[in-house]
């Protein structure tokens, strides 16, 4: 049984499981709101499955979602720009956010978890500076909280943004040579280097596209709470780390995948959720996450001898 | 030479420190009023005694990003503890203890099962954050007896034994990792565990001891911070993994272990912890704080970069 197998049946368990004790667990409704409520979390983590298949970690993340969702708060309500130029005030600061990083990571070599243990307090430091910590933009037009709280069908629009966030990863990771060459560099930098990868330029494109995907995060949750705050997306780099790693990608690079990302991220969502509707604690979530994430690492080591030998 | 090698970046963290001192000096006289400076160190104080134990466990080329959930974890015991009636010596040894345990856990898993200690001290954040809540709901420890807080010095005695008991702790620490045996094991251990196995120590129970030693002193930061208050929250120690890590590698241990000094860490968590109060008496905002510490970490680690580079070129 591969890794991957084990968690999609751990996920099935757990929602025959819901299904079971819940109320209203098992509709198209509660299905929505389910992904509503990842749909961050969840471009974030598809964005650091490269980042550790390179070994690297970007903490900066959630940090960076409060810095865009608030430039994009300042630019529209204070600036009175235009939403289109707002919108591309907050990408462009994802991006400025994400070069930073792929600065001092890949040129300077610095640790990436020194690198973004240092934005992470620079990027939300910088957000609750320019709101003095306080302020809170809201008011923003139905036609861009659309973006959060519309659907077609029952499709919630987020899925859409977050589908094609998963293609285009599982296109870079599994499908093009780039995607061999951040597996090459996560397990030997030095190698890939004498190999002829251009390690520092793949290296600080995998940092410029998860400050992309934490721009385009904000958007979401902007959209979805209808509110631009500093404290936007706090927490949530530990979580989306969780979803990789639970996923199946090694912490030390070199193994992953972009489907155990999307798997990982669903057992947790699932976990929460369907606690929640079982009116059984919510702390219960926080517990059993952790208790899973050491099953998975416990899992992934048995599965790795028995390869090996 | 040699002194100038192993601490350079001691040496610009001290120049850094000193700038700013002076800066303050001739700006901001009022900086220096006792009870300012009293209040810095203070507030400093149980981010060094973590940083102490940060410093060896990432010499032995660990991490530990647990310790805000375990120091919320024994502060409310040694407000539990000193409520149920336990003399305050013996409540706060409990808290010590608890940490020591807790430290045990992340210890075991790591050393003993062989798992990657970024990953289990996450899985165990979030587990002992979350076990807490649902333990206490949020209420927060009150009714405490007259003796929890300042442990009954009162309030300016307390205010000088809490920095002199941090100073104290981080000055035998340092002393014993240059020159204990077990000191040298956590720095050959961190350096090249394999190595160190075949020089005769022993790389598992080596990390196995930072762990613990980790949390004990979490334990200890956790009760300094919680004496200073009259009730105990249940919701202390958020973010305070990120402070501690931040200050120790300011101070130049490098995160590959087996480089750094507790030296360096001292002089990461002044710098750190006098940033945020000279702000306010340089005359800008308190909430720009958070963007200068992130600035201060990353100014560190780049001009060294930068200059091991050069370096290298020479």
């Amino acid at each position: 049984m591969t890794y991957e197998r084990g968690l999609a049946l751990c996920l099935l368990l757990e929602i025959a499981l819901f299904s079971a004790i819940g109320w209203n667990f098992f509709t198209a409704g509660n299905a929505g709101e389910i992904v509503r409520a990842s749909a961050e979390v969840g471009l974030l983590a598809l964005a650091l499955t490269p980042v550790i298949i390179t070994g690297g970690i970007d903490l900066s993340v959630g940090s960076l979602l409060g810095l865009c969702a608030v430039v994009l708060g300042v630019t529209w309500r204070e600036a009175g720009w235009p939403l289109p130029a707002a919108v591309a005030a907050a990408i462009t600061a994802g991006i400025a956010g994400g070069g930073l990083n792929a600065l001092l990571v890949a040129r300077l070599g610095i640790p990436p978890l020194i690198v973004t243990l240092g934005t992470y307090s620079l990027f939300r430091g910088l957000a609750e500076g320019i709101t003095a910590g306080v302020k809170n933009y809201s008011d923003f037009p139905a036609s861009f909280l659309v973006l959060g709280q519309g659907a077609i069908g029952p499709v919630p629009s987020q899925l859409f943004v977050v589908g094609a966030g998963a293609l285009g990863f599982w296109l870079l990771v599994h499908r093009m040579a780039a995607g061999r060459a951040l597996r090459a560099i996560g397990f030997s930098p030095e190698g890939s280097r004498y190999a002829g990868l251009a390690v520092g330029r793949r290296l600080g494109a995998v940092y410029l596209l998860s400050g992309l995907c934490a721009a385009v995060a904000s958007l979401l949750y902007v959209a979805r709470l209808g509110q631009a705050k500093a404290d936007a997306g706090t927490g949530f780099e530990l979580m989306a780390v969780t979803a990789v790693v639970l996923g199946g990608t090694s912490i030390f690079g070199g193994r992953g995948s972009v489907g155990g990302t999307l798997l990982g991220l669903a057992a947790l969502a699932v976990l929460q959720n369907g606690l929640r509707l079982a009116d059984l604690p919510a702390e219960l979530a926080g517990v059993a996450t952790a208790a899973l994430l050491l099953a998975a690492l416990g899992a992934n080591r048995v599965l790795e001898g028995r390869n090996r030998a | 030479m040699r002194l100038l090698s192993t601490h350079r970046r001691a040496l610009s963290v001290a120049a850094a420190y000193g700038a700013l001192m002076l800066a303050l000096a001739v700006a901001a006289p009022g900086f220096y009023a006792p009870a300012n400076l009293r209040d810095v160190l203070v507030g400093a104080a149980p981010v060094l005694v973590a940083a102490v134990g940060m410093t060896a466990v990432i010499l032995a080329r660990q991490i530990d990003i647990s310790i805000g959930s375990q120091f919320a974890i024994c502060a409310v015991v040694a407000g539990m503890l000193a409520r149920s009636g336990l003399a305050m010596p013996l409540a706060a040894a409990g808290a010590v203890a608890t940490g020591g345990m807790l430290g045990a856990l992340n210890g075991l898993l790591v050393a003993v099962f062989g798992l990657p200690a970024i990953v289990v001290t996450l899985a165990t954040m979030v587990g002992l954050r979350e076990a807490l809540r649902w333990a206490t709901e949020g209420v927060w420890v009150r009714d405490l007896p007259a003796g929890f807080q300042w442990m009954g010095l009162g309030q300016d005695a307390g205010r000088f034994a809490i920095p002199a008991v941090a100073l104290a702790v981080w000055a035998a620490v340092a002393w014993g990792m240059r020159h204990l045996a077990a000191g040298r094991a956590v720095y050959a251990t961190g350096s090249d565990a394999e190595v160190a196995r075949l020089a005769g120590v022993r790389p598992r129970r080596v990390v196995f001891g930072v762990f613990v030693a980790m949390g004990a002193l979490t334990g200890l930061a956790a009760l300094l911070s919680a004496i200073q208050f009259i009730d105990v929250q249940t919701s202390s120690g958020v973010g305070f993994e990120l402070r501690v890590i931040a200050a120790v590698v300011v101070g130049g241990t490098s995160i590959a272990g087996g480089r750094g000094t507790l030296v360096g860490s001292l002089l990461g968590v002044l710098l750190l912890a006098t940033a945020g109060p000279a702000l306010t008496f340089l005359g800008s905002q308190a909430y720009w704080d958070r963007a200068l510490q992130g600035l201060i970490i990353l100014a560190a680690v780049a001009a060294d970069a930068v200059g091991a580079g050069k370096r290298r070129a020479a």
